[in-house]
């Protein structure tokens, strides 16, 4: 349990690390903003109760929000993303479902399940993120856009990243 | 009793849900305008140290182009002040008249964090209200415009860049003096949109774009950049992308400067309407 929670605090600190230092740094265009920290989302034991994933999910919003000067819009990103994400696991769920205490990794349930699984959620994310910094409705395909190459960047960083986690477990 | 416990616990996590998200919304609404820049403020305050140390690091590995830009400046400072001493001397004696001249007052500053990927891009520089910087001054380049201070604390500041789609600044086209609307349209950090511009007027590429002065915030005659390109839009007006003199990707040392008649000109302005 203790075990756990160190693990999760490391990662946590890693990947805030790698958005502010990195990722935020990373300029293609101003098309694609990779953004890779919603991988602890993604990375949370199955079983947890919804009522922590959502105040996680806040905490690494705001933190990020604070390194971005943006207050508000990574939070309100990723507490949607906690919130959805119980349903996701639902609808993506495995032929033979989860293993009691598991924690949705490529390891324990493929590279497809997790590609989908990663899919969904960095797409409602970036999503809401998107929108909600532009807040308005002129130039909506261009946000789309911007959602659409930003989501592929996001999605392929954080499969070479749970690849490389893979590899080394 | 019973009933509202039951709601309670069969929704709790919907009611979290909706209690941080309207937590987040409150965030956004406060504190994302660029009038109400405080809460930004008081959240960035927390991250300078970091910032600074970043800054710190990559201001160092940049040291060499930093000081060719220097000298350069030096240069065309010193030109001028050639002209100017030139043009006083054998006249008149120059006189240092604070009161009634001196209508921009200057004051250096440092980026020391910036971004131009987003839509709302803001920069932080390294002196704030105990050196004299105060919201809405104008921020240059040693190029042209980058952008309008708009909240300090005591040793920062925060100016939001020219590449926000919030900012908006009057500016002409210095060639025949027809001025209109300039803002970013979000897209490249190297173009901003300046429209509002009649058709009738005769526009060509490289044509130089400067502020007016309008505003009180920006001196006139402030470079913003050249005609890139233009198209009809409407009936009426074009549609002129003007490409950028700052290179906000490199911005680094940065002019703060005070319109010290702002207050003068704003209550005349008041009066007439």
């Amino acid at each position: 349990m203790i075990n756990t929670v160190i693990r999760f605090g490391l990662i946590f600190i890693l990947l805030v690390l790698l958005q502010v230092l990195l990722f935020n740094n990373i300029q293609f265009s101003g098309y694609i903003n990779p953004y890779v920290y919603i991988m602890f989302i993604l990375l949370l034991p199955i079983e947890i109760p919804a009522w922590l994933l959502l105040v996680l999910s806040f905490t690494i919003g705001i933190i990020i929000d604070f390194f971005s000067g943006s207050p508000g819009i990574h939070t309100f990103a990723t507490v949607l993303s906690g919130f959805v994400r119980p349903y996701i696991i639902r609808v993506v769920s495995p032929r033979d479902g989860y293993e009691s205490g598991s924690e949705p990794s490529m390891g324990n349930y493929g590279f497809k399940w997790f590609f989908s699984y990663t899919l969904l959620l960095v797409l409602i994310h970036h999503t809401s993120l998107f929108y909600l910094e532009v807040f308005r409705f002129t130039d909506f395909f261009r946000t789309l856009l911007r959602v659409i190459l930003s989501t592929i960047f996001s999605v392929t960083f954080i499969l070479l990243i749970e690849y490389y986690r893979r590899g080394k477990n | 009793m019973r009933n509202l416990l039951n709601f309670l616990t069969r929704y709790n996590n919907l009611i979290v849900f909706l209690v941080l998200e309207g937590i987040a919304l409150y965030l956004i609404s406060t504190g994302n305008s660029y009038q109400n820049a405080k809460l930004l403020n008081a959240v960035r305050g927390m991250t300078h140290g970091i910032e600074q140390r970043i800054y710190n690091t990559s201001s160092y590995l940049s040291l060499h182009q930093i000081n060719e830009r220097l000298a350069e400046e030096n240069v065309a400072l010193k030109n001028r002040m050639e002209q100017m001493i030139r043009k006083e001397n054998p006249v008149f004696s120059s006189v240092q008249d604070s009161v009634h001249k001196q209508q921009y007052q200057h004051s250096s500053g440092e980026v020391i964090n910036n971004s131009i990927n987003r839509q709302k891009n803001f920069f932080t520089i390294n002196k704030g209200e105990l050196q004299g910087i105060k919201v809405d001054m104008a921020v240059l380049s040693p190029d042209g415009i980058a952008g309008v201070i708009v909240g300090c604390s005591k040793n920062f500041s925060i100016a939001m860049s020219v590449l926000n789609i919030d900012f908006k600044l009057s500016a002409r086209i210095k060639s025949n003096g027809y001025y209109g609307s300039l803002g970013w349209d979000g897209r490249d950090y190297r173009y901003v949109i300046l429209s509002e511009i009649p058709q009738h007027v005769n526009v060509s590429v490289g044509d130089t774009v400067e502020a007016t002065g309008f505003s009180a915030i920006f001196p006139e005659g402030v470079i913003v950049g050249t005609v890139s390109d233009y198209e009809k839009v409407g009936g009426d007006f074009y549609k002129i992308r003007v490409s950028l003199m700052t290179d906000f990707k490199k911005l680094h040392f940065v002019d703060v400067i005070g319109n010290m008649k702002k207050s003068e000109q704003l209550e005349l302005e008041k009066l007439s309407k």
